[in-house]
């Protein structure tokens, strides 16, 4: 399928759209052919529908002209998962924005996938609700994004991820048939296909109506700001914490490089000077935060930490939070470009991986970056790079690699939020066996027998039944970069 | 013929063997859900997981454990309670394994505040139908690492694979927990009204004209509301059968009051949605089930004897096309409880 037969097609799609609502134009087309990663690959047309029917209808041409089709949220997603090759069609969601009913009674709410994921907490905020999930980039991120790529946030430490938040979805499937999978009544009967769904990373249809829990927001909260001389000593309170028996509802590390550009583009009063930041939040009743909240300090003391900030109001508290949600942001000031990863290790591994994950930015001269999710064992170690600067890119790969071998060896899985998409697809044989690959192109295959939707993505090239758009060689020369 | 192979490559092995030879088995934990689904769906042969009941891996400050699937929840329990950790789904009976209470997505009765079973999974390993070893998922805390095959599992009743290892996540044992009850004929305004006052009950159940209620966290926290006194968890309802209602939490009231007039016991979890009613007959499984989906919900037939289970899940769900598929992809020859689920899958 070339250019010629995506882009050429736009009339079929104008036939069901305002003409608006369908791009071919070359410059519209390359915003699209990227998303929050760094890969970049060729959109052949960008349509934008505004309703169920809409997307089915746009889904049903497509696999009439055997076009690709790739879903497509707020564009901010770090796998590369929105990004469309072989000049496939992008179907945006991001026009189905409404938030179409709030029942605080379940308490739940039935969204539109591009409803943005902060709207929620927003919208409910004054009957006292939230939606959990809060990944840094909540205020541009797009639900259906979020449910694709079964997102996480800090606060998912406590309150789970994504999956756990989803009673409901609406997806338009590869032959644009509508399915209704479950909704506030708990447990239909049947496989648990939307539990499946979740996380698809719009390999399995296109969703277009989640029904997000909702959660109470807790009468009390504390948080805490932890600073130590070595990272070693902050993974070890991490560890401790839980193994005294809290489960904060936060717990989050910057290591010093962050801190720096973090202070330098927030003012948050970061100790700069410090090796590494504990950021840790407690919720509940007065009594459990007190309790939770002594236990921390008690810990974080006992592992050398230097001093314990405790945020005396709430808009102390925003800013702490601001500082660790702009972490992306603040890289802008080190180097124009970021690449990272997301392995997940085991808690009990943190200081040696991170110790090797410092080893391998000094082998390679590098700056890596660390800011993640320190309660879950959920890495981030940033490059901080220049794309122009093409050796330097080769080495920033290497290193990316190593990291993931780093991870891996010690128990890790290769994604903890962002999810596989295409730039660790091919990592997946790590994790995986050629048995269970073969296994999750089955249960792929049973949604999209023939392969149209968001091909290339998620599973490794050559995989049985999931690439039947591409040949099993690698991806697109120049995809990358 | 009832095989209870020693090891995971025995029992994968007599999969493969029954596959070939198209000789339908039902996989076996406990034999606790035993009376579910479709009762053609259930072959008389059984291959039994309770000789694969190892603890495989168990790292306390990590709150998660891996054992094999045929362990049981009581054994569980003592391991993890020696670190001061728990699995919320104890209590699902003395022979309820590990492998049998996710197989049939049992939800432990502190759901309200500790999440469904499903929640819990981060990795299993199925043997399919035709015997091969599938790993998904991951042993950490948190992964997104493929398709979420651990939640297809769950559920799905032995028809799509056997069991044979998981990964669990735990959670720390809280300072205080504790059940109260307090009866009255208005146990069903008690329990709403209390659903909306206390931050994250561990349940609130009305059985009968008593309200239920299971208080965690701080001992500050977990003193009897006004007019409760201690109590233990509630017994469930019982009958020749059960049914297990779904629906809204919204929409408790109108399925309590619909359902008032069959005389039946029942147990209904505020906030959850889930309402457990002892059935006498098939008409009273229809009335049941009327109500459920008059208010969008559905019931499904979760314990009772083949005669009553004629009609055990109610109309197909969404997705049969798919269920079908992923039927046929992971058990080829058709040999897992054929029949048992939805749709006749
Ligand atoms: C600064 C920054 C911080 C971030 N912080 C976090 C974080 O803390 N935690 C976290 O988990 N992620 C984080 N992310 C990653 C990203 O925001 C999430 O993955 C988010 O869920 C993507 O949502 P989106 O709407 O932008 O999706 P997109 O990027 O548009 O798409 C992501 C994937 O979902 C699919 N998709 C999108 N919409 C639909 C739909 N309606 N139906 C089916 N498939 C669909 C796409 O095909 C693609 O595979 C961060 C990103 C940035 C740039």
């Amino acid at each position: 399928m070339g250019t010629a037969t995506a882009t050429a097609s736009a009339a079929r799609f104008r036939a069901l759209l305002d003409s608006e609502r369908v791009m071919e134009h070359p410059l519209e087309r390359a915003i699209y052919a990227r998303d929050g990663s760094i890969t970049e690959g060729k959109c052949g047309l960008v349509v934008l529908p505004q309703t169920r029917e809409e997307v089915s209808a746009c889904v049903r041409v497509a696999a009439e002209l055997g076009l690709a089709i790739v879903p497509r949220g707020s564009g901010t997603g770090l796998a590369g998962g929105a990004v469309p090759f072989d000049d496939a069609v992008v179907v945006s969601l991001a026009r189905m924005n409404r938030i179409l009913d709030i029942d605080p009674d379940v308490p739940c709410a039935w969204v539109e996938p591009g409803v943005l994921n902060l709207d929620i907490s927003t919208a409910v905020a004054d009957l006292d609700l939230h939606y959990a999930p809060d990944p840094s980039s909540q205020a541009a991120c797009s639900i259906g994004g979020n449910v694709a790529t079964n997102s996480g946030g800090p606060h998912c430490l406590a309150y789970g991820v994504t999956a756990q938040h989803i009673m409901g979805l609406e997806m338009v499937t590869a032959d644009g048939s509508v399915l209704e999978l479950g909704g506030p009544a708990p447990d239909p009967p049947g496989f648990d296909l939307r539990g499946l769904s979740v996380g698809g990373e719009g390999t399995l249809g296109l969703v277009t109506k989640v029904c997000v829990r909702l959660t109470r927001n807790p009468p009390a909260v504390r948080t805490m700001l932890l600073d130590f001389d070595s990272v070693a000593e902050g993974a070890a309170t991490v560890g401790a914490i839980v193994a005294a028996g809290v489960v904060p509802a936060a717990m989050e590390m910057m290591d010093q490089k962050m801190n720096i550009a973090v202070e330098a583009f927030v003012g948050a009063g970061l100790p700069v000077d410090a090796a590494t930041v504990l950021l840790v939040e407690v919720d509940g009743t007065p009594a459990q935060i007190a309790a939770e909240a002594e236990l921390v300090q008690r810990v974080g003391r006992e592992h050398g930490a230097r001093e314990v900030r405790v945020a005396a109001d709430e808009t102390e508290r925003q800013l702490l939070w601001k500082a660790r949600k702009s972490a992306f942001g603040a890289v802008a000031r080190v180097a124009p470009n970021y690449y990272l990863h997301d392995c997940v290790v085991p808690r009990t591994h943190l200081v040696d991986v991170l110790e090797e994950i410092g080893a391998i930015a000094e082998r390679h001269d590098l700056v890596i970056m660390n800011v993640f999710h320190a309660g879950d064992g959920n890495l981030h170690p940033l490059i901080a790079f220049d794309r122009r600067d093409s050796d330097q890119v080769d080495r920033v790969y290497e290193a990316g690699r190593e990291i993931i071998a780093a991870c891996m060896a010690v128990g890790g899985v290769l994604s903890g939020e962002h999810g596989i998409g295409v730039e660790k697809r091919d990592f997946m044989p790590l994790q995986f066996g050629e048995i269970d690959l073969a296994a999750q192109a089955d249960a792929r295959c049973a949604f999209d027998p023939d392969g149209l939707m968001n091909p290339l993505k998620v599973l490794p090239a050559g995989s049985r039944c999931g690439e039947l758009t591409v040949a099993p060689d690698s991806l697109p020369p120049g995809t990358w970069l | 013929m009832s095989e209870a192979p020693r090891d995971r490559t025995e029992l994968a092995a007599q999969l493969a063997q029954a596959s070939a030879d198209g000789l339908p088995v039902s996989p076996r934990g406990g034999g606790t859900h035993s009376r579910v689904g479709h009762p053609e769906g259930r072959p008389r042969s059984s291959i039994s997981t309770t000789q694969l009941d190892a603890l495989i891996d168990y790292t306390p400050q990590d709150l998660t454990i891996t054992v094999e699937a045929g362990m049981s929840v009581d054994r569980l329990g003592e391991i993890a309670d020696q670190h001061g950790q728990f699995w919320p789904q104890v209590g699902a009976g003395a022979e309820a394994t590990v492998g049998g209470v996710l197989a049939s997505a049992t939800s432990g009765l502190s759901r309200l505040r500790f999440g469904p079973v499903r929640d819990s999974l981060l990795q299993v390993v199925v043997a399919t139908g035709d015997g091969r070893l599938i790993t998904a998922g991951g042993r950490t805390v948190k992964g997104v690492s493929g398709y979420d095959l651990p939640r297809l599992m769950t559920g799905s009743f032995g028809s799509l694979g056997v069991i044979v290892e998981v990964t669990l996540k735990l959670w720390p044992r809280l300072p205080a927990r504790r059940w109260f009850a307090r009866s009255g004929a208005d146990a069903l305004d008690v329990g709403l009204a209390l659903l909306s006052e206390l931050y994250r009950p561990g349940a609130v159940i009305v059985s009968g004209d008593t309200t239920h209620v299971e208080l965690v966290g701080q001992p500050e926290d977990v003193v009897a509301p006004a007019g409760f006194t201690p109590s233990e968890a509630p017994p469930p309802p019982i009958g020749t059968g059960v049914v297990r209602v779904g629906v809204t939490p919204a929409r408790v009231r109108e399925l309590l009051h619909a359902l008032g007039g069959l005389g039946v016991p029942m147990s209904t979890q505020l906030g959850v949605g889930t309402c457990l009613v002892a059935v006498e007959s098939t008409e009273q499984i229809a009335e049941v089930r009327a109500h459920a989906q008059r208010i969008g919900g559905h019931a499904v037939v979760d314990d009772a004897p083949d005669e009553l289970r004629i009609d055990p899940w109610g109309p197909p769900p969404a997705g049969l096309e798919i269920m079908r598929r992923l039927k046929a992809a992971f058990d080829p020859a058709g040999v897992l409880n054929p029949g048992l689920m939805p749709g006749g899958i």
